[in-house]
């Protein structure tokens, strides 16, 4: 099968957030964010639920506005680049009136839409599907009808937006497997957020933690690909980051872990 | 089993309206039922054959469909462009919601003698009640059906780059059919309702004219047929609404279509 469309015009866009700030109306929900992304690299942002995580990554694929701060997509203000971004929800927001094959082509002009969708979807294992209805697709057929919507725009940011979190287990791994895959194939940049750590330290080559709006961690992950959710290394980090994202617990949790032990 | 269970279903809805029509018949021939008060079915089912040969109840049928599609048509359109634009714009809502909101609580039938003094009693009158009975199911359901499109779909959409027309192709008006549709249905229930009503105060043809004919003469067989056809075109117009669903609603799994 020819596939030549599938090596990206351009490799991987370089991220540069520099003094990045969100309110909603008096309340800031990102402070000073600095983050340096290089062409091409994979980092996931974890923390706890309502950190601001989600926020960030709406404000990199321009659902939302910064309030203050700088943003930069491969050297230009994040603007320039709308078309090279591209993002998956956590919900698959497939259309449901349109068969599985016009879902990939949405937003696609005319012309090779229709060859570029039958690619996309082979590439994520769906070619047989093409036809079909959302509706009668699994939760995890449908993430990657959403992947293949995504990546037929030969994005050079790709924004994760904890697409695998309604997912099962098993499901899980399999599409990390996937997005790895296609990463590591078309070289884009991949900004995931997660609540899952080890989701986290299996696809990232850098881990950040927010909390309470701000960047609080910024751990590389030194594990040769693929990564094996059991290995001793691999177990470590994600300790070690599990343990940080829980060490600033709030007081309340804290003093209830004694009083359960007394019990 | 399954043969079986399908003939089944297929005769059963029928048991009742067949053992109706037999007793109906029996009491008129015992002359327990006075052909004043009902006319037996046999009558019904000649008179009806001797309409349909003379050609005039043809006739009377078409100006009927005519003046309830020409009622649907203006009415319905006028809905659904209403509908869309308060759906959409906000300023388009905040200048017709209220007052289109004021104006749906006045019962359609009401407005009858106010008909009548601007429209008299000819053709514009009848189109006048049935469309403006029709409005207000389109424009409603339209309305809250644009108004319910998915947000996270629009945003998908959105940040897909699709903006303007080719976003309200692809996505709101998708999103919005269902509710129109059933819009539309109601609307279809009540067009007939409506013309009824329009046929019945004054007409030189259509059913109404020849139902209220009939009673003039006594023709109770006559006036039945009126009464069924409206029944018969009143189920017609419910099959073509959901046809209408079966074909645009045929992603949703309630209606299970295979895909085009």
């Amino acid at each position: 099968m020819q596939r030549d469309w599938i090596a990206p015009p351009a490799p991987g866009l370089a991220l540069r957030l520099d003094g990045l700030r969100k309110q909603f109306g008096a309340r800031a929900v990102l402070d000073d964010i600095d983050i340096d992304v290089a062409p091409g690299e994979f980092i996931a942002i974890v923390g706890r639920s309502g950190c601001g995580k989600s926020t960030l990554l709406r404000l990199l694929a321009g659902l939302d506005v910064p309030t203050a701060g700088d943003l930069q997509l491969g050297g230009k203000p994040a603007t320039a680049h709308r078309d090279d971004v591209r993002m998956m929800f956590q919900e698959a927001r497939l259309l449901p009136w349109r068969t599985v094959l016009q879902n990939v082509q949405l937003g696609l002009a005319a012309g090779d839409a229709r060859d570029r969708a039958r690619d996309a979807l082979a590439q994520v294992g769906l070619a047989d599907r093409a036809s079909d209805w959302p509706a009668v697709l699994s939760g995890g057929q449908r993430q990657r009808v959403a992947l293949a919507r995504a990546l037929v725009h030969r994005p050079r940011l790709l924004l994760l937006d904890e697409p695998l979190g309604a997912l099962d287990a098993l499901t899980r791994i399999e599409m990390q497997r996937l997005i790895e895959s296609v990463w590591r194939e078309l070289r884009f940049t991949a900004v995931l957020v997660t609540h899952d750590v080890a989701e986290a330290v299996a696809l990232a080559d850098r881990v950040l933690l927010v909390e309470d709006g701000r960047i609080t961690l910024d751990e590389p992950v030194m594990l040769a690909r693929p990564r094996k959710h059991g290995a001793a290394a691999f177990a470590q980090l994600e300790g070690r980051v599990l343990e940080r994202v829980l060490g600033e617990a709030p007081p309340d949790v804290a003093q209830v872990a004694p009083t359960r032990l007394a019990a | 089993m399954h043969p079986t269970s399908r003939s089944w279903r297929a005769i059963a809805p029928w048991i009742v309206p067949l053992a109706i029509l037999l007793a109906w018949e029996a009491s008129s021939r015992s002359g327990w039922l006075s052909v004043r008060i009902l006319p037996e079915p046999l009558a019904v089912g000649s008179a009806f054959w001797h309409l349909l040969v003379s050609g005039s109840l043809l006739h009377d049928v078409a100006i009927s469909t005519g003046r309830a599609l020409g009622g649907l048509a203006i009415g319905g359109g006028l809905g659904l462009v209403l509908g869309l634009l308060s759906g959409t714009f906000r300023t388009a809502e905040t200048l017709l919601d209220t007052t289109l909101q004021m104006i749906r609580n006045i019962p359609a039938l009401a407005l009858i003698p106010l008909v009548i003094l601007w429209f008299g009693i000819d053709e514009s009158a009848k189109l006048f009640l049935v469309a403006i009975g029709v409005f207000f199911p389109i424009y409603l359901n339209t309305y809250h059906g644009i108004r319910a499109v998915d947000a996270g779909l629009v945003e998908m959409a959105r940040s897909y780059g699709l903006k303007g027309w080719p976003l309200y192709r692809e996505v709101i008006l998708p999103g919005a059919l269902p509710s129109i549709l059933v819009g539309l249905r109601f609307a279809l229930g009540l067009m007939w309702v409506l013309l009824i009503v329009a046929e019945t105060i004054s007409a030189q043809a259509g059913i109404g004219y020849m139902t209220m004919n009939a009673r003039e003469f006594l023709q109770t067989d006559v006036v039945l047929v009126g009464v069924l056809l409206y029944a018969v075109l009143g189920k017609l117009a419910d099959l073509v609404a959901r046809a209408l669903e079966r074909r645009f609603l045929r992603w949703n799994p309630a209606y299970l279509g295979a895909p085009a």
